[in-house]
């Protein structure tokens, strides 16, 4: 049995930080329960024998967040991204382990530290990490103003990015009609 | 033409911030500014919003410290709708509130802080982080971090019914309390983390205490300024995160002034700077008089420094003793070297694990008896608590139906904008000099003058691809870039 677990991330009242949210609920509506657990019908995919896949929507980083994805196999994270390098709304998939590690030495916030360094810390220690985290991320285009609403072009991204979810989700045996 | 290097973002900072300091031709330091974004609209978001919606919203504003703003938000509404919770849930409150501060301060000083000092501040950047603290120290002490944040978490999602964003807290007191298994549980949990608190400050006596080159770094002019304190304390004038009055301390370390959180108006203003949207808090009573310290001067400071020399002393044995040592081994009160805030958070963790034990073994913590019903019209409130880092203040006005009219917020953060932008222009003015060549670890060493305040601008965006890229740019006398130099951009 894989467990997968599936993350919205962001500040659900900061503009476009909040697109993870909303694909995460949307990724939900398309999975016959939150809980989904369903038998491989042709053994291939994750697990063999099935999967469970989760949904969870949070506002957390760092520290906190690994401890959200510790005991699962496998990790999605859909997540707004400020690169500057492409138009508002592009979606891109993105290995956790190829992204830099903002922190190497530094840290990412005055609080916490990386993703990549929490679940690093993690593994040391010998914590039951994800094998893999895949991050899906949006190009934002306002994260500074408060608001519950996504810019036009983000919330344009939104079925793109779910669609990009779920073919994630593709090696795992689950029925996503 | 001035020389200007630009640091920008910030490593380690919630949001994107910017050094940028200006060289004089003499390549010495000229000025510096400490830039940071607004988060644009929060108070038009909230208007028209019923006041009980205040403790689920304003924890959202920063996803590093909700604990603190669901506290303020509460403490707040409970005094728009004239209700005084009943002792049970204030109890459960700071309860909760006591298990975070445990979790929030273990991890700045194990995995922020705490790299400066075991690492060393000009160590190799690779090695500069928490992965490095437990290559050296010991794999034991990564599990033991852990294990405090896991503890802090179970008595949050017991109290607050979710592990980081409580939910809980409603005008009057809180929807649930805890059961009598609950409460031995919680007990349990909280001898473990007077021990975890124990094992830090013995941690910090070794390795920072220990090493005479860490004692003077701390005790240098480069991190000092004379300022005035602010922290609440309880009716014994000792500290206290949830509740009381918020007292402060000339730099002399004589009481100022003392004021119920809804009087905050009359003692604390907000100074404008042309190159900032961020306001700086000064004391009414005494005026800004700029970027300087000294009696004269209003600009305050909020930190766990602070609150150690605004109070007389700690409400616990354990945190008491230290407390005394303290000031012993750093020459008596009020004590103004800015690095010494790594040692006094470690201090409050202590308290804050001790006051964890104290109100989970009293009998009434399990009562039933965890709201009142408001039945007053609404009008105005002010809740104050002691966030980590800093005085936190939220101030409401409704309408008689509760709905929101008015919200003024001031952050933790806020107060010590002023004594942080002075900081790093300290620092920087004594480490960059004529013909200093500009290292890594120096500049870490300017960053590590705004890190002792733990700043948080309040952002929770979690963007990727991480925030926090370091850019120092050294301009030359005509304003082009002649070095670049990134951590990761």
């Amino acid at each position: 049995m894989t467990k997968i677990l599936v993350i919205g991330l962001g500040n659900p009242i900061l503009g476009d930080d909040g697109v993870g949210w909303k694909v995460a609920e949307e990724v939900k509506a398309h999975l016959p329960s939150p809980r989904l657990r369903h038998p491989s019908p042709n053994g291939r995919g994750e697990g063999g024998e099935g999967s469970t896949i989760e949904v969870e929507c949070l506002s957390l980083g760092g520290l906190s967040l690994m401890e959200h994805l510790l005991g699962y196999e496998r990790a999605i994270i859909v997540d707004s991204m400020e690169t500057g390098q492409s138009p508002a709304g592009s979606v891109q998939i993105i290995p956790l382990a190829s992204l830099p590690d903002p922190m190497s030495g530094h840290s990412a916030s005055a609080h916490d530290t990386s993703l990549m360094t929490a679940l690093k810390t993690a593994e040391v220690i010998g914590a039951d990490i994800p094998r893999q985290v895949d991050v899906v991320a949006i190009e934002a285009q306002n994260v500074y103003d408060f608001s519950e609403e996504l810019s036009p072009p983000v919330a344009a991204a939104v079925p793109e990015a779910v669609q990009a979810v779920l073919n994630l989700l593709q090696g795992v045996p689950h029925d996503l009609s | 033409m001035t020389q200007r290097i630009t640091i920008d973002p910030i490593t380690r900072l919630e949001g994107h911030g910017k050094i940028e300091i200006f060289l004089d031709k003499k390549g010495d330091v000229e000025n510096t500014y400490f830039q940071i974004p607004e988060l644009r609209g929060f108070e038009r978001f909230c208007v028209g919003r019923p006041v009980e919606e205040m403790p689920l919203l304003t924890n959202r504003i920063c996803g590093v410290c909700p604990e603190a703003h669901h506290m303020a938000a509460a403490k707040a509404a409970d005094m728009v709708y004239h209700v005084d919770p009943p002792r049970t849930a204030k109890m459960l409150r700071e309860l909760l509130y006591s298990a975070f501060y445990v979790t929030d301060h273990a991890t700045h000083f194990y995995a922020l802080a705490g790299p400066d000092f075991v690492m060393g501040p000009d160590a190799p950047v690779a090695e500069r982080n928490i992965l490095g603290v437990i290559h050296k120290v010991g794999l034991e002490i990564g599990g033991k971090v852990i294990n405090a944040r896991k503890a802090g978490h179970t008595v949050i999602e017991m109290i607050g019914g979710r592990k980081v964003h409580p939910c809980t807290s409603i005008p009057g007191g809180l929807t649930k309390g805890i059961t009598k298994e609950q409460q031995k549980e919680i007990l349990e949990l909280g001898k473990w983390a007077v021990e975890f608190g124990q094992f830090s400050l013995k941690l910090f006596n070794d390795i920072v205490l220990g090493n005479k080159e860490y004692v003077d770094l701390i005790l240098g002019d480069i991190y000092t300024h004379r300022t005035y304190y602010m922290g609440m304390v309880d009716e014994n004038n000792h500290i206290n995160f949830y509740d009381g009055k918020v007292r402060v301390v000339s730099p002399e370390g004589k009481e100022f002034v003392k004021y119920a959180p809804q009087d905050y108006t009359q003692h604390i203003a907000e100074h404008v700077e042309p190159w900032t949207y961020l306001k700086f808090p000064y004391l009414k009573g005494v005026g800004w008089k700029g970027f300087t310290d000294g009696k004269e001067s209003g600009v305050y400071c909020a930190t766990p420094l602070s609150r150690l020399n605004a109070a007389d002393g700690m409400a616990t044995p354990l945190a008491q003793e230290e407390y005394e040592k303290f000031y012993k081994t750093l020459g008596g009160k009020p004590v103004h070297q800015r690095l010494a805030t790594h040692w006094a958070r470690l201090i409050e963790l202590l308290y804050a694990a001790e006051r964890w034990v104290e109100l989970a073994s009293a009998p009434e913590i399990a009562s039933d008896n965890f709201h009142t019903k408001p039945t007053e019209v609404p009008t105005e409130g002010v809740g104050i608590v002691e966030a980590p880092r800093g005085t936190l203040t939220h101030h409401y006005i409704t309408d008689e139906r509760g709905v929101l009219t008015k919200v003024n917020l001031i952050v933790g953060t806020t107060n010590n904008y002023a004594p942080i932008s002075m900081s790093i222009n300290k620092a920087a003015s004594s480490l960059i000099k004529k013909g200093t060549v500009v290292t890594e670890g120096m500049l870490n060493m300017v960053e590590m003058a705004f890190r002792a305040y733990d700043p948080c601008f309040g952002c929770a965006t979690h963007s990727l691809p991480g925030k926090m890229p370091l850019q120092v740019i050294i301009r030359d006398a005509e304003g082009k870039s002649v070095e670049v130099l990134k951590q990761y951009c």
